[in-house]
């Protein structure tokens, strides 16, 4: 293939982020890009559901929701006027392994509202009137989730991986741990977790490092740390015992999903991982589409994921399918993932996958928000920023021996979950 | 050749567009962008507006189809060839246009383009082919049929558009089982011979790919494979007797290849008629009952008066002080959610409003939504209201420009109006509202006796 040079346009070089640690413990990324008028900050706090157990789960969801109604200085209709009456978007979300405010503004309007950003992340007041709003949302939106059929089975798979570790838990919580949370945890929470050595600001857009570096000092410089240590979380080991889970519901679809339990994002076979993952899932040439829908028409939705965690990460691959292909849908899916223990893939393969890999990594990497985004998270789980590096070079490096030796430790017996009508439920673990 | 420039705006882009329309026909839509990605985004005026009513779904089929093949290109090769070397395809079909688009690195860009005219231009389907991807569209029908606001907003679009005469948006893009089932591959291959030719293709290509290099590639390979064949089933279509009353209204164009995408007709919004109704469904697996309205409004041959309307749209639902947010979720706390939309289309616009509640809300909250929509008529907004809804949407326009995909969305899907050139007006259509000019605009468009109203009840 033949790559000409583009000599008309003047591209930008890649963009790597200008990386700062403020006196106070702040960690600040800024990529400068000037295509657009628009700046978008992500900042993260070390923290997230894994810090949660059944008792309390949600917690961090719930207090993520109630960041922004209400703070020392602000209502919650204030907090709004100073968002809205610009048009800016700033929102609160609760990950596994971070909690984030995301802030999208046009340049003139960035420092005005990163200040609220921060009174936000200071000062929350957590209004009793708020939390029990809030609390009535997110048991709806606990109960909305049966109303999707994938999120069911992807939320009974996750229980059977994980048994009490937490990674088992949906970042909304149970209806009985919601009910229970009170002011009381949201306040010990914020406590723990929202300390200036705790936080990393990633900014992208239109403003120089220097300007950024000057705003955000001027902003959270003057907040101080606690003199006590910050706590590290403790996880108990997952170990592998494989059953089958099902829930019947009068669906027009069954849903086939087959988990396994896969590497953390430090582990060696991370890489390999994530090209099996390509390899099978991913776009309408991954081997799961081509083999099962392209070739048998067994579905339409049909893919694979494996998200990057802090500990060890779910890998599952899904189906949705007539009831009466569910059995074959079924037999489908846990061959194809089974056979890469089994087959190493071609040079061909495994050239072709890791093109896809590393070719959509890079358009993954398009606006503002994305770029803010990628670098502060791998600031915020310890990576380093160079992990943009590192990982492709990994991917590199991946040999088909190596995909085949990761298949085998971590492809054993599948976990497996479905979810359909009765009859076809029974067919399946006859 | 060189036809128009669309004008140079500070925010958006530094080097203006151009549009360009090829000897063959084909319109080229070319924006340079400083970027190291490009898309290419192919819009054909062939939605499923162009189904005939005893073949709906057909359109949208054909979209799955194209990516099967031609005599030279095997099924999946150009799947593969994208995306292995890094690159993103995929393909929509709405009611008025397909479009089917890649995003690549910039350079690689031209390596993919040739596969990718000969699929749209020569798609062969294969009768195995046609059979087994009918399989697959049969699966997304059922998926679709599993999401309760799927099912009540195809209940939502009949009752608008199905009353009198079964206008083409009251159709499901995907089809009828049935009607999948009743399509043959020679009546596919005759609607894709049909709409499927270069002066019926809009290309948008954006993002770091140099001028002479783009002309180039699209004068080379986006060249048609001999003369059109006549309207689509031009049989069929005349043997399907609501289709003829169609045609005779001019709601659907017999030939829709090139006045009909410059001059729509201005009769669409006689039709359906203008009667208020309220149908309730249902249906079971549901956790939260849905309120959904919807109003029918202008289609793209008035984007100014749709402005308006998103305005209202601003000012009703979008952020925490928008009216029915504040008083139904913040304050009653009647509803999970409540949102609303303005999509505009060819042949007429749709305002559509939905609330997300418990059972037991569902008359006070119905009860307050009209009152609210009242309002609208009755007194002019609040100045503030209004200067918010205007920057809530002007900050939305420029936050949806960032990448090449975002240009070529944009202009593909404002290429089937006739002045594409204005795109970058929208901001000014937006400022020019006053609170008088929209109470005007809701007394004429969310008229109390022209709501529809869908209730979604969970089965006891």
């Amino acid at each position: 293939m033949t790559q000409p040079a583009n000599s008309e346009l003047h591209v930008p070089a890649a963009r790597s982020p200008h990386r700062q640690v403020l006196d106070n413990g702040i960690v600040l990324l800024v990529t400068p890009n000037f295509t657009a008028d628009i700046i978008a900050a992500r900042l993260f706090m070390r923290s997230g559901s894994a810090w949660e157990q059944e008792h309390n789960a949600g917690l961090l969801n719930l207090l993520a929701s109630l960041l922004t109604k209400g703070t020392e200085k602000y209502s919650s209709l204030e907090i709004a006027e100073q968002v809205e009456s610009v048009g800016a978007g700033l929102g609160t979300d609760a990950a596994t392994d971070y909690l984030l405010l995301s802030l999208k503004t046009v340049s003139s309007d960035f420092e005005p509202l990163l200040q609220l950003a921060s009174d936000i992340l200071r000062s929350p007041t957590f209004p009793e009137s708020e939390i029990e709003l809030e609390r009535q949302l997110t048991l709806q939106s606990i109960r909305s989730q049966k109303e999707q059929p994938l999120s069911l089975a992807f939320d009974a798979l996750r229980r059977s991986l994980y048994g009490d570790h937490p990674y088992a838990l949906s970042a909304l919580g149970t209806e009985t741990s919601v009910a229970s949370l009170t002011r009381d945890d949201l306040l010990a929470c914020h406590q723990q977790h929202f300390r200036p050595d705790n936080l990393v600001v990633s900014i992208s857009g239109r403003i120089e490092p220097g300007e950024a570096k000057a705003r955000v000092e001027a902003i959270l410089g003057d907040w101080q740390a606690p003199p006590t240590p910050l706590s590290a979380l403790e996880l108990p080991e997952v170990t592998s015992s494989p059953s089958t889970v099902q829930l019947a519901q009068q669906t027009h679809q069954a849903i086939i999903m087959l988990g396994h339990l896969a590497p953390a994002v430090h582990d060696v076979h991370y890489a390999p991982m994530k090209l099996i993952n390509t390899y099978l899932g991913n776009g309408m040439s991954s081997r799961l589409f081509v083999e099962l829908r392209e070739k048998q028409g067994l579905a339409y939705e049909i893919s694979t994921f494996f998200p990057t965690r802090l500990h060890a990460a779910p890998f599952g691959a899904y189906m949705g399918t007539a009831p009466e292909n569910a059995v074959k849908a079924r037999d489908g899916l846990c061959q194809e993932v089974k056979r890469l223990s089994d087959v190493r893939l071609s040079d061909e393969e495994l050239e072709a996958t890791r093109n896809k890999l590393l070719g959509q990594y890079v358009l993954g990497k398009q606006t503002n928000s994305q770029i803010a985004q990628i670098y502060g998270w791998y600031e915020t789980l310890n990576l380093g920023i160079d992990f943009d590096e590192r990982f492709q070079a990994q991917v590199q490096a991946v040999t088909s021996e190596a995909i085949q030796a990761t298949a085998q430790a971590y492809f054993a017996e599948p976990y497996l979950s479905f979810v359909g009508p009765e009859e076809t439920l029974e067919q399946l673990i006859a | 050749m060189p036809d128009l420039q669309l004008r140079p705006r500070r925010h958006y882009a530094a080097t203006p567009a151009e549009i360009l329309r090829l000897d063959n026909g084909l319109t080229l839509i070319y924006q340079p962008l400083p970027s190291e990605v490009a898309t290419v985004d192919v819009w054909v005026p062939a939605g499923a507006a162009a189904d005939s009513c005893s073949y709906s779904g057909m359109a949208h089929f054909l979209e799955h189809l194209i990516f099967k093949g031609t005599p030279t290109t095997r099924p999946g090769d150009f799947d593969a060839l994208v995306e292995n070397c890094g690159g993103f395809t995929n393909a929509a079909t709405g009611y008025d246009y397909a479009h089917y688009y890649i995003t690549t690195a910039a350079e690689l860009l031209g390596h993919v383009l040739p596969t990718f005219a000969d699929l749209l231009l020569n798609a062969a389907i294969p009768t195995e082919e046609f059979e087994r991807e009918r399989q697959v569209v049969l699966e997304e029908l059922r998926q679709a049929k599993d999401d309760p606001d799927w099912v009540g907003f195809q209940a939502l679009i009949n009752q608008v558009y199905g009353q009198d005469i079964p206008h083409p948006y009251g159709r499901s893009i995907l089809g009828t089982e049935a009607h999948l089932q009743a399509q043959s591959p020679e009546l596919l291959r005759q609607f894709h011979r049909h709409h499927y030719q270069p002066d019926n293709m809009t290309v948008v290509v954006a993002g770091g790919v140099p001028r002479d290099r783009t002309l180039d590639w699209i004068q080379t390979h986006f060249v048609g494979q001999g003369a059109r064949q006549g309207p689509v089933a031009q049989a069929s279509l005349a043997k399907d007797p609501s289709t003829k009353d169609l045609i005779a209204k001019g709601l659907i164009a017999q030939d829709r290849v090139t006045k009909a995408l410059t001059t729509p007709p201005k009769t669409s919004l006689k039709h359906p008629s203008q009667q208020a109704s309220r149908q309730v469904l249902t249906l079971p697996n549901l956790e939260q009952a849905r309120l959904m309205w919807a109003w029918i409004g202008p289609g793209l041959e008035d984007p100014e008066t749709a402005t308006g309307l998103d305005l209202l749209t601003a000012i009703l639902t979008d952020g925490r002080l928008s009216r029915l947010v504040q008083e139904l979720r913040e304050s009653r706390r009647w509803v999970t959610d409540v949102e609303s939309d303005y999509s505009c289309d060819r042949l007429g616009g749709l305002f559509t409003l939905t609330a997300w509640l418990d059972l037991e809300y569902l008359e006070a909250v119905e009860q307050a939504v009209q009152t609210q929509i009242l309002d609208l008529q009755r007194r002019p907004v609040d100045l503030s209201e209004l200067k918010r809804g205007q920057i809530q949407l002007e900050r939305d326009f420029i936050f949806s420009l960032e990448t090449p995909e975002d240009f070529a969305e944009l202009y593909g899907h404002s290429s089937i109006i006739p002045d594409l050139d204005r795109v970058f007006d929208y901001p000014q259509w937006v400022q020019a509202w006053t609170p008088q000019s929209l109470q005007k605009l809701a007394q004429q468009y969310l008229s109390p006796d022209q709501a529809r109203l869908t209730v979604l009840r969970p089965q006891s």
